[in-house]
Parts: structure tokens; sequence; C-alpha cells
């Protein structure tokens, strides 16, 4: 990407001569492998890349964002003044100019650490251990489908700003899941997936794969798929439950992690991913868990889809609490809205490629581990369920209300596991809940959940996040089928 | 943007310079602008350009899929080489058996030139009274105004040659009070001058008003009165739940050993029409095949599912030309849907109910059941109770937790007239409807 570095340049000098008080550009290429068998068959392999160029201006106090697919000089030479006619709309509807919370200029370089290259891999070498995966889950009794992915991505970019920094980044992603479909008429199915339903996602190379240990849960996958078909189901009631890491990733992004972008607490999104009930008033005094609900912002975190150097405003990458000891204490911020609760940017504006705008989002959402083993958790309660596996989800505009179903559950009875659940869900309200939080699962249980595809914007862009957990337990919560 | 002649030559180039059995190239362009209104202020304002060309080849029975958003002939000629190296490595699949081979779709005026040269300062302007009708109202303005111009190219080796060119133009506000209280409406059309901007500002700005101090109703059932927008949710989230064929042939879909058989009420008519008059729809698939109309539910008996070719062979049926994009593996996709009308308005409805909820639309629609076709999501940006024939209060957002083939088989009363509903890439045409006992968990 370096040798890009002029074409930055020129862009940000026309971007300036053009009346810009701010500029940055951003040039990036993603390369991406896909992999996806089903039933025994490669329903698809393709591989593709994405390349282009993204110039965003501030000009009379309003931003304007242009893109295009072409990178080089005449390029520019067009985009730029694009940028620009585009912010000088903006301003004919603005308010005040927007305030940038200032950074230090950083020249710098930072990949994401891999031992292996997964597009150094074979293809055929991937293809063929899927479907191995897919032959052992398959060799189940009572098994109808089964379906195994891998994909991989690399994000070579290169940002420059008008304020003098210029920074490469290389980001490598490697993600991998199977599942299996046991049918026993057409109204009733059981589904079992590992590691997550999405699969298991890093900022790691091909030896995630190898890590995940596939060969040794296809079989217990395939057999908990046949067995969940004929569990009961889970009946009405409130009662404890105790949330897998995967579930746990999930209920953080959407209970936390979206409802602290302090983009959308503003109102900015509220057209369409809405708003949050977490406005400023509450920040610091709301108590939004229980204390020993801890949660930070941190995209130092290595293996995290939300790991990086910088920003995408070329923002240094933080650690930043959002609730501490229960209490809200931050959001996920960029330059233009920390400034509105008088704090600094914690670094959190990511655009899903060089097509589109930056925006607040999530990066790694932590919750941080609690000091007890699993089993202990569920020594200490008489009467609840064990939930494991996202499969369904649904959450308000405001990021209150929630409804979530997991794959399969256990009953625990005095103590101790018993009798396996079918589709469990539960619902609650996103403060009430987790207040009821009273144990988190300690260091050893703690995973970096990565979620590939996460949906925000007008525009709408997918942006790959992760959230850090270990499982919990919740008390006196809604629960049914 | 590209025109037909060279998206045509590029493509037709780099077909004939394959080494594969058969070769399929995909081109997608688009010139897409966007302003975004939040809080009474622009906040983005975007313009991009790019081209995306899909190269899927087969070598026998092995097939591989290659993607670039180079347009150059030298890229071209590398994303066919990296497909057919792809195919190499693959696994025969015995289903599949050819590409299709396609006449010429039939021409379909899809481009406007008034939403082509709709120019950023045009929004802006735009934009600026919309924000001035929400100022003197003491409202805030948040909202999106897109136009685009996209065009799709498919040309493969069996003589398959589709050109189409169409813009889009939508318009969305949510106007709002304070944290909690807000109107939502919105304008979709291929002509940008047949969206009313005014009458959207007014739509919202007037849901605003009505939804001050909204009370809470007790979770249960009611009779509901669904905008517009509410059914294309619902609508929506059936055609994703099950009419397309790989769901449907693989006992996924509540479709699935349904056929002739009655799943609704009486007056649900949905079909798959992407010729229908407001639809102007692209006329054929990302594989080139022509669509066809396919009726869905007719007169509430399942009636049949959209396929492409890969289902439509291993089915033993024709393709009804509804193959997404050949990286993508949801399989065939229903993308321009319509709902039958009834005789009424949104007016009668209203009128006609003792006690109801009126909903403006739905949020984060998801799945509980999918064989039941059993979702939950919440209300939205105007939620009222009609008592006696009349709005008599803003209602508090709810959960709804319903079977949507149960809620249209309650229905009792549908409008006359029809909207477009732009929702995640699928453009539907449906009426509003008074449907009983839909069902509220509270919250």
């Amino acid at each position: 990407m370096k040798e890009y570095t002029k074409l930055a340049e020129l862009a940000l000098s026309l971007a300036k001569d053009g009346g810009a008080t701010y500029a940055d550009i951003r040039i990036e290429e993603i390369k991406q492998e896909n992999i996806s068998v089903r039933d025994g068959t490669a329903e698809l392999i393709e591989k593709s890349t994405d390349f282009g160029l993204g110039i965003r201006v501030m000009v009379d106090g309003a931003w304007g964002f242009a893109a295009s697919a072409d990178v080089n000089q005449e390029s520019i030479q067009r985009v730029s003044p694009q940028a620009i006619e585009l912010a000088r709309a903006s301003s004919r509807v603005r308010d005040k100019h927007i305030v940038l919370a200032p950074i230090e200029k950083i020249v710098d370089s930072y990949q994401t650490p891999f031992v292996t290259d997964p597009f150094s891999i074979p293809l055929k070498e991937k293809l063929d251990y899927l479907l191995f995966l897919d032959s052992l889950m398959a060799g189940v009794s009572g098994i109808n489908q089964t379906e195994s992915m891998m994909t991989f991505i690399k994000r070579n970019k290169l940002f420059a700003s008008s304020e003098g920094s210029i920074i490469q980044q290389l980001i490598i992603q490697s993600g991998a899941g199977i599942s299996a479909v046991a049918m026993k008429s057409h109204r009733q199915m059981g589904t079992r997936s590992y590691p997550n339903s999405s699969g298991q996602h890093q900022t790691k190379g091909y030896e995630l794969i190898r890590e995940l240990d596939f060969e040794n849960n296809a079989g217990r996958i395939a057999e908990e798929a046949v067995a969940v078909l004929g569990a009961k189901e889970c009946s009405s009631k409130n009662t404890t439950i105790i949330l897998d890491g995967p579930q746990m990733s999930l209920q953080i992004h959407e209970s936390i992690g979206h409802a602290l972008e302090l983009d959308r607490v503003f109102g900015a999104e509220r057209n369409f991913s809405g708003t949050s009930f977490a406005t400023p008033d509450k920040l610091n005094n709301l108590r939004y868990g229980s204390e020993i609900v801890s949660v930070v912002n941190d995209s130092t975190r290595p293996f995290g889809l939300g790991t990086f150097g910088y920003d995408d405003e070329g923002v240094k990458a933080k650690r930043s609490f959002l609730i501490k000891d229960g209490i809200l204490t931050g959001y996920l911020s960029s330059r233009d809205t920390a400034p509105q609760v008088g704090m600094a940017s914690n670094g959190c504006v990511r655009a899903s490629s060089w097509a589109n705008v930056p925006i607040v989002r999530m990066t790694n959402t932590n919750l941080l581990p609690g000091d007890k083993t699993l089993e202990e958790m569920i020594t200490e309660v008489d009467e609840g369920i064990y939930m494991q596996t996202v499969r369904t989800w649904s959450i308000d505009d405001t990021r209150e209300s929630f409804q979530m179903g997991c794959e399969i559950g256990w009953e625990i009875k005095n103590g101790k596991l018993g009798e396996m659940i079918k589709s469990p869900s539960y619902s609650g309200n996103t403060v009430q809940f987790w207040n009821s939080c009273d144990a988190i699962a300690n260091e050893k249980y703690w995973e970096i959940w990565g979620t590939p595809n996460c949906g925000k914007g007008q525009p709408a862009q997918n942006m790959p996040t992760s959230q850090g957990a270990s499982p919990a337990r919740f008390r006196n919560v809604k629960v049914g089928s | 943007m590209m025109k037909r002649d060279k998206a045509l030559e590029i493509l037709k180039k780099g077909v004939e310079s394959s080494q594969a059995d058969q070769t399929e190239l995909v081109l997608m362009g688009e010139d897409f602008s966007f302003t975004q209104l939040a809080e009474n202020v622009i906040r983005q304002n975007i313009y991009r350009s790019d081209h995306t060309i899909m190269a899927r080849t087969a070598v026998g029975k092995k097939i591989g899929v290659a993607v670039t958003n180079r347009i150059d002939e030298d890229s071209i000629a590398q994303v066919i080489k990296t497909a057919t190296e792809i195919a190499s490595y693959q696994k025969e699949d015995p289903d599949f058996v050819s590409l299709p081979s396609s006449s010429p779709a039939p021409e379909i005026k899809g481009f406007y030139q008034s939403t082509s040269e709709y120019s950023p300062t045009k929004k802006a302007k735009d934009v600026e009274m919309v924000v001035k009708r929400c100022k003197a109202q003491k409202l805030a303005g948040t909202g999106a105004f897109q136009t685009e111009t996209d065009v799709t190219a498919v040309v493969n080796s069996l003589g398959t040659k589709q050109f189409f060119e169409e813009t889009k133009a939508h318009f969305s506000l949510t106007a709002s009070a304070g944290d909690t209280i807000s109107g939502w409406a919105q304008g979709y059309d291929r002509d940008v001058n047949k969206i009313s901007i005014e009458d959207i500002t007014r739509r919202a700005t007037l849901k605003t008003i009505l939804s001050r101090n909204p009370i809470e109703l007790p979770p249960g059932k009611y009779t509901v009165i669904l905008e517009e927008a509410a059914v294309a949710s619902l609508l929506l989230f059936l055609g994703f739940l099950g009419f397309g064929a790989k769901a449907f042939l693989g006992g996924r879909s509540f479709m699935a050993r349904n056929m002739g058989e009655k799943i609704t009420g009486d007056r649900i008519t949905i079909v798959e029409d992407p010729f229908h008059q407001v639809m102007n729809a692209i006329p054929f698939d990302y594989e080139g095949v022509p669509k066809k109309r396919v009726t869905l539910i007719e007169n509430g008996i399942a009636k049949g599912v959209v396929y492409n070719s890969y289902y439509a062979n291993k089915a033993g049926v024709e393709s009804t030309g509804h193959a997404l994009p050949p990286n993508n593996t949801f399989g065939p996709y229903p993308k321009n849907m319509v709902l039958s009308g009834g005789n009424s308005s949104l007016e009668d409805m209203i009128a006609s109910t003792e006690k109801g909820i009126l909903i403006t639309h739905f949020w984060y629609i998801n799945y509980m059941n999918p064989m039941k076709t059993q979702v939950t999501g919440t209300t939205r940006d105007g939620t009222f109770l009609i008592e006696n024939g009349k709005i008599k209060s803003a209602v508090k957002n709810m959960r709804m937790g319903q079977s949507i083939l149960e809620a249209f088989s309650n229905v009792e009363m549908m409008s006359k007239d029809r909207k477009l509903c732009p929702q995640f890439g699928v453009v539907m045409y449906v009426p509003a409807m008074k449907i009983n006992d839909f069902t509220f968990m509270g919250g």
C-alpha cells in the first residue's frame, strides 16, 4: 500500500485547495475466500478482490464523502472535488460546525499477528477438510442435512489525513463453523452448530481452524441435533439461566455494544437502526448491571474482529471502560461525537470497506471475567436452565426489550445438569437483565467471539466485531419455547 | 455508468477468452448517492461508483466462482482463470446439469434520467424544506434520501446476453419529539419526481404529534390495523422463510408438503410479479434467465415457489428466473412480491374497529419457529390505540409474537390502495390490513 502514498497526498492536497478544513483518504484492498459445503457437496468456492478509495472532507463545518473503484491520479482528480461538492451541499443544512476531538499525528504501520497466512493453504486442503467434517456429521444416524464453511479475509489499507497521519494496516481474519440438522417431520427440526451458529471468527491465520478441534466436535453436535428433536419443550416461567460464551457474546453485542454507540445515542441512526435508552444524562450514574458486570471497549485485545492498530480516523487502538462495576461510564465514540460528552475519541470509527463512510462501530466489546468455575455456577442453582448456542434474536430500536433463542438447553435441578431442552428462549429488559447477573465464569472460560456481519447504518454496512465473554448466570429471567 | 454496448462487449470478450467448459460473467455497476439527515442537520453526504464482475465457470460438473471489481481486460481474464482453477479443485456436483441458455428478456423501462441526475444540491434543498417543516413543529427530522443508477449485465458461453439499466429513489423520514416519541413515513419510486417529499414530511410529522403521551397496553391478543410497511415486513419474512426452492426442496420451508393446501385465509393472494406495472423490475435474474410471474399463494392456497436453474434441474421443472448472484448460497429468492388488495381503506378499517391497535411499521423481525412462521419483533414510530372507530391515544411500543400464516388467516379487511415498500433489497406492493387476534407479548 505504500506505493499509493503519493496518490493519497494528491487527494489531500486537492481537498485542501477545494476549501476542506479537514480531509482523509482510505485506499483499501480486500481479498476474500469463501468455501461452503452442504450435504457432502461444495456448494460454493469463491475468491474475491475488492479495491478502491474513499475520500472524506469537511467544508464549512460539514461532511462529504466520495468513493471510487478506480485508484489512479485521474480518479483522485475527479473524486476529491466530488467530496467537496457533497460537503458544501451538507453545509446548507447544518447547525454548528462539527468539532473533531484532537488526536496526535501518526506515521506507522500495523498488522494483526498470525502464524499461517490462510491464503497460503491450498483450496483443495481446505475443501477436503470440510468434506471430512461433513462426513463425520452425516455419518450419525438420523441426520438429514449438514453444512460447514470457512471464510478468510485479508484487508490491506492505507489511511492518510490532512493532519499528517499516514497509517498502513494489514488485518487477517479467519473463520469456520459446522452445523447438523435432524428432521422428524416437516414441522420438526433439531439443529446444532459448532462452535456457534455463525461459526467462530478471529483475527488469526489458519491456525484458528486447527485450534477449533472440529474433528472431536462434529459427531457430538450431530448426535445432539438428533437428540434435541426428542427433547422436551421449555415451559414458560421465570427461572435462573446460565448462558454459554457464544450466547453471552450476542447478548453483549445487542444490549450493550449497540446501545452505547454514541452516534446512535445522539439520534443519528433514528431512521433505521434506532436510538438508545442509555442517554448521556445517565453517564456515570446508571446502574446498567450488577456490581460484577464490567465491560470494556478494547481494540488492543488480540484476536478479536475489532482488533487493529488504528481506527478509520487514525485514532490509536484503546481499551476503555463502558461499564465499570455495573455503572455506565463510557460510550463507543468518534472524533465528532466524543467532544459532545466531553471525552476524547476511544477509537471506534470503522468502515466496512473503501466504498463506505466510516461510522461509530463496536470493536471488541468485552465482558470482564468473573471468579467462578462453570461447575460452581451450576452447583449453586436449585432450579434453572443452561442454554447454549445462538439460534435467533430480536431487540427493540432503543435496545431495551429483547427476545433471544438458543439451539439447546439443559435443565438444572439441585445443582446438577438434567434433561435436555429443545430450543429454549428467554426475554427481558436490558437493565433489569444485566442487574440480575450474579455470577460470571473465570478467565479459563473466557473467549473472544467473532460476529462476522454486524449490520448498521444508512446506507447499511456489514462490519466484523467481537465480544469477549465467559458463561454467566442470571436470576429470575422469563423463559419459554 | 457503463452503457449496454460496452458492458456486453467486455463480457463477451471475457467469455470468449475462457478455457472452461462453460462460462458465465455477471456485471453489476452502481452510481450511488445518499444524503443522511440526522436531528435536523445533514450528517453524511455520500457518493460512490463501483463495478463488480462475477465469473462462474463449469469444468464438467465442477463449479468455481471468482469476483473482482476491476473491469479491465486483463482483470476479467484473470477472474475467469481464477474461477476455472477453483473449479478444478472442486468435487463434482451431480445435481449440476448446465448453465442456462436464455433468449433476450422483455424490454422494461427502469431508467429515469430525472433520478440519475438528481444532484446532492437538489437533495440538500429538499432536506432544507423538511428541516424547516420539522423545526416549525418543534420536531427533529432524521432521514435518508437515496438515489442510484444501477446496471446489470449477464453473458454466458451458451449465448445468453442480457442488460438492464435502472434507477431507484427512496426517501424516508423519522420525525421525533424527544427520545421516545417519533413518527415515520417513506416513499419509493424509480422516478424521483414521483416521490412527494412534502407528503412524506407531512405524514411523518403528523404521526409524531399524535404519538405524544403514549399509554402502556398489557400483552394479549388484539385486533390490529397494519399500515403497508408493517404488512411488507411480514411478507418479506414469509418470503425469506419459505418462497425459495432451496428451502422448499430441503423440507425447511413452511410450503414443503403443503402445496395445494390452504395455509392462509381466502383473501390472501401473493404473486412474485416483476412485471407488475408499478414494479418495472429487472426482467432477468443473475444467470440471465428471463423472470416469470409466479403465484406463490392463491386465495390462501400454497401454489408455488421460485427457482433458479440449479434447483429447477433438481426438481425437474423450469427455472422461474430467480437466481441470486453466483456467490450467494441462499438459493432462489422472490424480490418483487405483490399482495392482493381489498376493497376498503385505512380510514374504513379504523372506523370499523371497536378496539384495536394501529401500527406504522415493525422493527427487527426475526423467527422464533421458522416452520410455523412464528416471528417476533417490535412496533415502532407510531403505534396507536383505536377505540370506537377513532384514534384514542398513542401506545408505547409493543413486542409481538405471531405466526405470519395465522395472521394472514385472520385478515378481516384489506385496503384497495397499495404502496410500494422496499425492504432489504426486496420491493413489495402491498395493502394495509386489519387482522384479528394478533398476539403481543408485552414490553
